[in-house]
């Protein structure tokens, strides 16, 4: 075990160095003038522009800037945006935010999806089964802006049960309740449908009749094993997820304000700000990377037959 | 220039362009405010956008910054909120006899929020820093007219053209030259006779002596001279200003403390302040403006008014594009345009449609310059096109920034023209906006391409000499007219207001026959604020007047 997870952790460096390359290159290699757009509809200064380009070493050739960015990055430093802020810093403000939220959607779609599943996985067919299936089919089928926007409509501005936005900083649980609602109930739907179809093909398989016919209760032969098998693809799906979650959820910390990293990432790629990009997507490949492993992990306790020794 | 980075904000958000998100009643009047009046102290909360860059006066080009600036520092002349008139504030007095040697006194006693005095030397300073090319300030360039300005720039080519003999010859600007403690002299290469009305942008602002010892510190935490000084700068959250004590100023504010809250969109600070967790937001969504929503959700509660900003359609310079040499192909593509129908179906009458080239906020305005080149006759069109032989090419193109919203209107456009002429035209989307500049600067794009200006300051100048003079900085379509250029210059140098602004409206006219770009509309900013506080303006730059904000 302890072997599985230094040689994980080593190929993660490999994995690191080239995704930054390739995100680097690719920001780097858009078209047009990094510093064009810099000064609205007039040309900047030439003076600017070299102070601009001196300043983020973009008269050195690709390979040389990434070596730069590198070395720096091995020494923390994630670069400065083009306003002149240290991404590191306004990952230390986000990160936090953007990871509160993740845990809290994750928890009302693990929670409420797993319970939805097993229900309707072992009452197939029924009144709540067609129920769950219904609820859940039109969850999928409404875009998340429409729910955020709506949810923020009703339940902020024209009931006041929730706040309408966050406004501080460092927002409290209850701040971040309606958005993680909103985030959590798209992935409440799949979880809910994969852990149905998953715990009804295993109630149906041999080894769950064998352990009724052994005398086990009902209880035990559901709840140890059938259940715990058909958490495998729930639990990579929600991996999945909450690395996606920490990535940052663009639309919705939009709608309600939310000072996250997704917000961050997208008004950085559209000015254009390179380092922020490498800088807060670097973070996500090492955030993704470590919630893979987490998920490998989980396997083997769910499943003893996969062993990672 | 603040405006065109206006589009540049526009670009990072999702909302409505920039240029007067506002939505019209369609009356012209359109300026409402709530009754003036209210108590002195409190706290207001504003919307507020992410500064590009540190917050220094000289390389501030954008609105998110710019706001601020504005309320944290003064300038020798301040521009009245409701006519744009400027007024003196820090100058006790700007004179001269020959629009080229100019004395500024000073009012004493003002301070820095520091402590320190104003002095004669803290302007000299500051604008010897922005003119000097290394420095790198983007709006160096308004100390062009001052002599010795040539000297402060660097000559070298290639990526660095400050290295080597490229160097700045000199890092004073010969023509700034402080008499005394409170006097100043400003001489300027050519007659500029505008030139105190330009005092009063944040270029201009004075600057303490703090900050040449530390410009990086102090663009995180601007020492200004202004009714307001900053508390606090956090990042990309917020910004706190609060009441100067020592301001001796004519513009102090009444509330205590003004933070402007960040948003990324604008929808959702349009719900705070329904929700009344927001007390002022400059900037109304798309999805209120429809039917005139917001008026109903903020009864009382919204103001409009027309701001210096004009859309126009600029033609590729002759030597890239051909095709629409003729100016009355040009004149037949602007008579194609149905600006009111657009106006009313895209923008939900919160533009006015262009009559000329000039904003009507501004000093020296004068309607109808355009005249029927600005009025929608397709039969009138057609003829001149034919007149003109015909469009040459195979279709017109109209390319515009696909980062911001513009595809609605110039796709609208280019029907309308379609439909007039009987000539195939496309909307053509850039992918952002920097691409779209890159290509407009190395006059790499044909066709016909969005531009957009927002006022400097308020005067008929700014929206024609670096525009439209030979050679200017945002001349992209390379318009050259030797005629024109000498108007502008006799403008700039005749000593009586009246015969000035004539000269300029003489120039404006000219456009009307070569229509080098084709006006479109003038912007409107619309506001809405909660029901805490009163005494909201708009000043003619689409910002919030703080002088008069006050809670109920």
């Amino acid at each position: 075990m302890g072997t599985y997870i230094v040689r994980r952790i080593l190929q993660m460096i490999p994995v690191i160095l080239g995704a930054t390359f390739l995100i680097f290159a690719m920001v780097f290699a858009l078209p047009g003038d990094p510093v064009a757009g810099k000064c609205g509809e007039r040309p900047c200064s030439a003076a600017y522009r070299a102070a601009f380009i001196e300043k983020y070493n973009l008269d050195d050739p690709l390979p040389v800037q990434y070596g730069k960015y590198v070395i720096n990055l091995a020494k923390g430093d994630l670069g400065t945006t083009s306003s002149d802020i240290p991404v590191a810093d306004q990952l230390k403000l986000r990160v936090p935010v953007t990871a509160k939220l993740a845990f809290m959607a994750i928890l009302i779609e693990a929670v409420i999806g797993i319970l939805a599943g097993v229900v309707t996985g072992i009452r197939k067919g029924g009144f709540l089964d067609n129920l769950v299936l219904v609820s859940t089919l039109v969850l999928i089928s409404i875009p998340i802006f429409v729910i955020g926007n709506v949810a923020q409509l009703y339940l902020g501005v024209k009931f006041g049960l929730f706040p309408v936005t966050v406004t501080s900083a460092n927002p409290s649980f209850y701040e971040l309740l309606l958005p993680a609602l909103v985030l959590g109930s798209l992935s409440v739907a799949y979880v809910a449908r994969l852990m149905r179809t998953n715990l009804v093909e295993n109630l149906r398989s041999d080894y769950v009749r064998t352990a009724i016919s052994k005398g086990l209760t009902k209880r035990r032969a559901y709840g140890l094993h059938a259940l715990r098998n058909s958490l495998i693809p729930v639990v990579t799906f929600i991996g999945f997820d909450f690395g996606a979650l920490l990535g940052g959820a663009v639309v919705t910390e939009g709608i309600f304000n939310i000072p996250g990293v997704g917000g961050y990432i997208f008004r950085a790629i559209r000015v254009r700000d390179g380092a922020s990009v490498v800088g807060s997507v670097t973070f996500l490949v090492i955030v993704y990377l470590i919630v893979n492993l987490l998920v490998d992990l989980l396997y083997g306790l769910l499943d003893p037959r996969i062993s990672h020794d | 220039m603040r405006g065109t980075a206006r589009t540049v904000a526009v670009a990072a958000m999702s909302a409505v362009a920039l240029l007067a998100a506002g939505c019209g009643s369609g009356d012209s009047s359109g300026d409402q405010s709530s009754a003036a009046g209210g108590k002195t102290g409190g706290e207001i909360t504003v919307r507020g956008c992410n500064p590009q860059n540190p917050l220094v006066p000289s390389n501030t080009t954008e609105t998110c910054g710019g706001n601020v600036i504005d309320a944290i520092f003064s300038k020798l002349v301040h521009y009245n909120a409701e006519t744009a008139k400027p007024e003196n504030d820090l100058a006790e007095s700007i004179d001269t006899t020959d629009n080229q040697n100019f004395t500024v006194k000073l009012k004493q006693g003002r301070k820095f929020h520091d402590g320190t005095e104003i002095k004669a030397k803290n302007f000299v300073d500051a604008w010897n820093y922005a003119a000097y090319a290394p420095n790198g300030q983007s709006s160096g360039y308004f100390m062009e007219p001052i002599e010795g300005y040539g000297d402060l720039q660097c000559t070298g080519a290639g990526d660095d053209p400050c290295a080597g003999d490229g160097k700045a010859k000199s890092d004073k600007l010969t023509g700034l030259v402080a008499v005394d403690d409170y006097t100043f002299t400003i001489k300027t290469t050519e007659k500029v006779s505008n030139l105190p009305v330009r005092l009063g942008y944040s270029a201009f602002a004075p600057l303490p002596d703090a900050f040449f010892s530390d410009p990086k510190a102090f663009g995180d935490k601007p020492i200004g001279s202004g009714p307001y000084k900053l508390d606090a700068w956090n990042k990309e959250q917020s910004i706190v200003l609060s009441k100067f004590a020592d301001y001796t100023g004519d513009f102090g504010g009444k509330v205590d403390k003004i933070t402007f809250k960040i948003y990324t969109e604008s929808d959702s600070a349009y719900n705070d302040v329904i929700g009344n967790n927001l007390d002022i937001t400059d900037e109304i969504p798309t999805s209120a403006l429809i039917d005139d929503k917001y008026k109903s959700d903020l009864p009382d509660r919204n103001a409009q008014k027309e701001t210096g900003v004009i859309q126009t359609v600029t033609f590729a310079p002759t030597k890239v594009d051909p095709n629409y040499a003729d100016p009355k192909i040009r004149q037949a593509i602007s008579m194609a345009i149905d600006r009111d129908t657009i106006i009313k179906q895209i923008f939900n009458n919160t533009r006015v449609p262009a009559t000329g080239w000039v904003s009507p906020v501004v000093d020296g305005y004068k309607a109808d310059q355009c005249g029927e080149y600005c009025t929608y006759d397709p039969a009138k069109a057609k003829a001149l096109l034919q007149e003109a032989g015909g469009f040459k090419g195979d279709k017109i193109t109209l390319s515009y920034n696909a980062d911001a919203a513009h595809k609605d209107w110039t796709e609208a456009t280019c029907n309308s023209i379609k439909q007039a002429l009987g000539v195939d035209c496309v909307a053509t989307g850039v992918v952002d906006f920097a691409t779209f500049r890159t290509e407009i600067t190395e006059r790499k794009m044909k066709g016909m391409f969005r531009t957009g200006w927002q006022m400097d300051y308020p005067s008929i100048e700014n929206f024609l000499a670096p525009i439209f003079k030979t050679g200017a900085s945002s001349n992209d379509g390379d318009y050259s007219n030797p005629e024109f250029d000498k108007l502008l210059t006799d403008a700039a140098a005749s000593t009586d207001e009246a015969e000035a602004n004539g000269l300029y409206q003489q120039a404006e006219a000219l456009l009307a026959q070569d229509m080098p770009a084709i006006p479109m509309w003038y912007g409107k900013t619309t506001m809405g604020w909660s029901d805490k506080v009163t005494g909201v303006k708009i000043t003619a730059f689409g910002t919030i007047d703080f002088s008069s904000v006050a809670l109920k």
